[in-house]
Order: structure tokens, then C-alpha cells, then sequence
């Protein structure tokens, strides 16, 4: 496999875009599940409620990789996310997500061979401010 | 201890230990709300049956269990990056301990970056990451 | 001396620490250590210089390479243009064969590192691809390892003989130092070092109670 060939033809195209309705019931039990105390991640009363930080590691587009991407994912399993939070999202928002990939390579480690997609999601709220950056490491076994 | 201002850090400073709950009841919960509601999150036995050691906790709630950590020390912090790195699954209905430094001081802009882990009872690493922190 | 001969910095995909913090926290915890080397993922780091943090914290920073083989994974020391010439670091199936062979005719050293590991560690693939001739010393000792995997490693070294290193394998800051070499000679740059291995004067310690302890 020619990581080198992928990450040319494929990196960096935007392939998905999808909106969200953020609700505030799930951002509470979200935070709750996750051990939050603070008032503005808990208390949907509370005058600054908004989602925790990394709230948005939980979305997903219509698909994981662009049309026509000759690896298949079905079998992968998710090695790391890295969330940068850029501004709040509150209930009511309407979030828009847009998916390119944003690298491939490939390693050996405990699992063997794998190869890393890294597919990235880019997340602005109905006033297009960006509110959050999401890196997700795709892993796909190779021997 | 809780940490109201960038003034009152020092590097090396320890997060308070935390213990969180990963019940399968709070697992469940975690998966309706974020969607992971798959059986390797959910269900021991079928876990089990594909080789696995039992229910696994999601990586993003182990992210989210992180955060928490994070806010507890230092309610008025802004998280501005998380950066997890899932290493090795982490057993629902286990006693997982999360821990936290400061790693990084910037005078300037008051960010600080936290080294964060998750160990298992037998004190190995599952999920390791850093965290990009600002404060007043 | 005593030195952590495995950890990676930001130039690794996987690390997370600033080599400046490193150095921060090795002298803040009070770490009995003299230095470190970074043994980057699959490259060589030709352009960090850490002269001046060597100089700040008083500490040597020393520079190497982990590279992958079918035998797992190899920490190369003594890396030269030459070297870097002879094989490719960004491949994950070199062969082992050529990594100890060409490190070793540039004046290097090749060290098979977390041994013990599931499939990137050499125990895994004897059985079933054979012993391995050049080996001199292996890494004992690492700080990301699990279960049994350093004893596993301890074995293998008193079966062959193999002299002993360990190396934290740190990807954060603060795991720097949980395991290091004590070397038997003073080393003040990468030639003394490989020297050093070469000749076999050093041991897997590590550090329980800000005492650094022998492999159990």
C-alpha cells in the first residue's frame, strides 16, 4: 500500500457537510455521563449553558471517507481525538460539520501493521463562527 | 484543591486523583446521549464473544471523563484543545484513576498544558493525552 | 550515569512533550537523571539543535532514531548522513538484518527495543523467523511496557547474553525518566554513548522512590 500516493490524491478535500440541531437534553446527559459538575455544563437554567468542550467528538457526517477511497474502514477502530474549541454551543444552535481528510500514514505497533486516516471536521454554528476543530484517527489493521 | 487563577499554578502541579464511573448504567447513558450505543460499549457477552475482555468504555467519554477532571480542579478554566490518544480499551464496570499535571506554563496568554492519564487497576496506561488550558 | 535512552518529542506522531518541558520537569521533580535522547519515530531529526537547553538545564539531549523492522522495533544510535543513506527510516518492514549490519559498518548501534511486545517486539518473532545474529544489547527496561513484557525481555537478554538498556519511552512529559541506563563510563556526546553500548558498560534501572533501581 502507497500511503504517499493516498495522502496526494485524497488529503485535504472537503467530502461530507452535515448540520446538526443541538439539543440542550443531549449536551446534559452527555456532560452528566462524563462526571461534569460545573453548573454551566449541567444546569440548562443556568444563564451560560453549553456543551462540554469536546462535545462534538460524538458527530458524525453521512460518511467516514470520501466516495471512491480504496480502503475499506468497516473493520477500523479509533485510535485518538484531539478537539479544539473554538467558541460555546448552546441548545438551539444549528451546527454545520464539514469532513476532509486531513492525513495517512502508517506504523507498526501491539496491533501490527495499521494505517492511520486522520479525518478531520470542521464545525460552524448558524452565525458561520467556528466553534470547534475535530481530529479523528482512524486505524485500519494491515497484517 | 481548586484552582481559581493562572497566579495560583506552579509547574508539576498534581490534578486531583479521580476515579470516575464507568458503571455500565453510566455507559448507557453516555451512549444515548452520544450516539455509541454499539455492543462492544454495552454488552459484556457479546464483547467477550469477539475476543474482547469485556465492554469497553467509549474514547470520547473517556475524553469527556478528562475534561471533567479538568473542571473540577479548576472550574473557571477554558478548555481549549483535548488531545486524546486511545492506547489500550479501558473495562466498563472497572476502577479506572485519572490523573493530571501541569506540563507547560505560558505567562503571557495564562495557558498551561496538562499531561492527563487513564490507568486500569493494575496501573497501566489506557488513555493518554494533553490538554491546551487557559485561566484567569 | 545515568541516562533515559528512549523517549520521543513533538517530531514523533505520537508525542505530545516539548523537549523544553522535559527539561523543566526533570529538574522540578527533581529527577536523578543526567539527560535523555530522543529516539524519534521513523526519522532522524537533523534540524532541533538543544544545545542551548543542554546549556540552560544542564542536562545532555542527545538525538537518535526507533525505525521499524519484521523483528519489531529497533532504537538506532549513532545516526550519520551515512547511515540515513543505507536504509530508509520512514519504512515500517525493514529488515533487522540490514538495520544492525549498516548501523554497525557507520560506527551506530542498532538496539531492539520493548522486546517483550506483542508483534513489535523481537520475542514474538524468533520462533517463527529464527534467531538473530549482531544483536548486542536490547532494551530491558521500557516504561510503556505491559504484563510481562520487561521480563519477557529480562529473559531474552540472560538467554543470549545480551547486555541491558532501558528507556522510558515517554510520549508526555511526564513520563520522562520512569526508566533510564546507567552507564558504566561518562558520555558527553553520541560517539562516547555508542562507545559505551558497544563495550556493554550499562544497565536497565528504574526509578521507585527518586532511587534508581536495578531490573527485578
Amino acid at each position: 500500500m502507497d500511503t504517499g500516493e493516498l495522502k496526494r490524491q485524497w488529503v485535504g478535500k472537503t467530502f461530507d457537510t452535515v448540520s446538526f440541531e443541538i439539543e440542550a437534553e443531549t449536551m446534559l446527559q452527555f456532560a452528566l455521563a462524563c462526571g461534569e459538575e460545573l453548573p454551566r455544563y449541567t444546569d440548562p437554567e443556568d444563564p451560560d449553558f453549553q456543551a462540554v468542550p469536546n462535545y462534538t467528538s460524538c458527530f458524525h457526517g453521512t460518511r467516514t471517507l470520501p466516495e471512491g477511497f480504496p480502503m475499506n474502514m468497516e473493520e477500523s477502530f479509533d485510535g485518538g481525538k484531539c478537539v479544539e474549541w473554538k467558541a460555546p454551543i448552546r441548545a438551539g444552535d444549528t451546527i454545520t460539520a464539514q469532513s476532509h481528510l486531513h492525513d495517512v500514514y502508517e506504523k507498526t505497533g501491539r496491533s501490527g501493521g495499521m494505517v492511520f486516516i486522520v479525518h478531520r471536521m470542521q464545525f460552524t454554528n448558524q452565525n458561520q463562527k467556528l466553534v470547534a476543530v475535530v481530529d479523528w484517527k482512524m486505524i485500519r489493521k494491515t497484517g | 484543591m481548586t484552582i481559581l487563577q493562572y497566579q495560583d499554578l506552579e509547574f508539576g502541579d498534581e490534578l486531583p486523583e479521580v476515579t470516575p464511573d464507568v458503571s455500565m448504567p453510566t455507559i448507557r447513558r453516555f451512549g444515548e446521549a452520544s450516539g455509541m450505543t454499539y455492543w462492544r460499549f454495552t454488552d459484556h457477552e457479546k464483547a467477550r464473544a469477539a475476543g474482547l475482555p469485556g465492554a469497553i468504555v467509549p474514547g470520547i467519554m473517556s475524553q469527556g471523563i478528562l475534561v471533567a477532571l479538568i473542571h473540577r480542579w479548576a472550574p473557571s478554566a477554558t478548555v481549549h484543545k483535548i488531545d486524546t490518544i486511545f492506547r489500550a480499551p479501558l473495562d466498563v464496570d472497572s476502577q479506572p484513576v485519572c490523573r493530571g499535571v501541569v506540563t507547560d506554563m505560558n505567562d503571557e496568554t495564562k495557558t498551561i498544558e496538562i499531561d492527563l492519564t487513564i490507568c486500569n487497576e493494575t496501573g497501566e496506561t489506557r488513555v493518554l493525552g494533553t490538554a491546551v488550558v487557559e485561566l484567569p | 550515569m545515568i541516562l533515559d535512552l528512549h523517549s520521543h518529542s513533538t517530531v514523533s506522531d505520537d508525542g505530545r512533550a516539548k523537549v523544553e518541558n522535559y527539561c523543566q520537569w526533570i529538574k522540578r521533580k527533581e529527577i536523578p537523571i543526567d539527560g535523555f535522547v530522543l529516539t524519534e519515530h521513523r526519522l532522524y531529526d537533523d534540524a532541533s539543535d538543544y544545545r542551548s537547553l543542554e546549556d540552560q538545564f544542564g542536562l545532555l539531549i542527545l538525538k537518535a532514531s526507533e525505525v521499524e523492522t519484521e523483528y519489531g522495533h529497533v532504537l538506532v544510535f549513532g545516526v550519520t548522513q551515512e547511515l540515513q543513506a543505507a536504509f530508509n527510516f520512514s519504512q515500517i518492514n525493514l529488515s533487522l538484518a540490514t538495520v544492525l549490519e549498516e548501523s554497525e559498518r557507520c560506527g551506530g548501534i542498532a538496539v531492539p527495543c520493548h522486546p517483550g511486545r506483542p508483534r513489535v517486539g523481537m520475542c514474538a518473532h524468533i520462533g517463527t523467523r529464527g534467531e538473530v545474529e549482531g544483536v548486542r544489547t536490547i532494551e530491558t527496561l521500557n516504561g510503556g511496557s505491559r504484563g510481562n513484557e520487561n521480563e519477557q525481555a529480562a529473559s531474552l537478554a540472560a538467554r543470549k547474553g545480551y547486555a541491558r538498556i532501558g528507556g522510558s519511552d515517554s510520549h508526555i512529559v511526564s513520563h520522562i525518566g520512569r526508566c533510564a541506563t546507567r552507564l558504566h563510563a561518562e558520555v558527553r556526546d553520541m560517539n562516547e554513548l555508542v562507545a559505551s553500548l558497544k563495550e556493554g558498560g550499562c544497565e536497565a534501572v528504574k526509578l521507585e522512590d527518586r532511587a534508581w533501581i536495578p531490573e527485578s
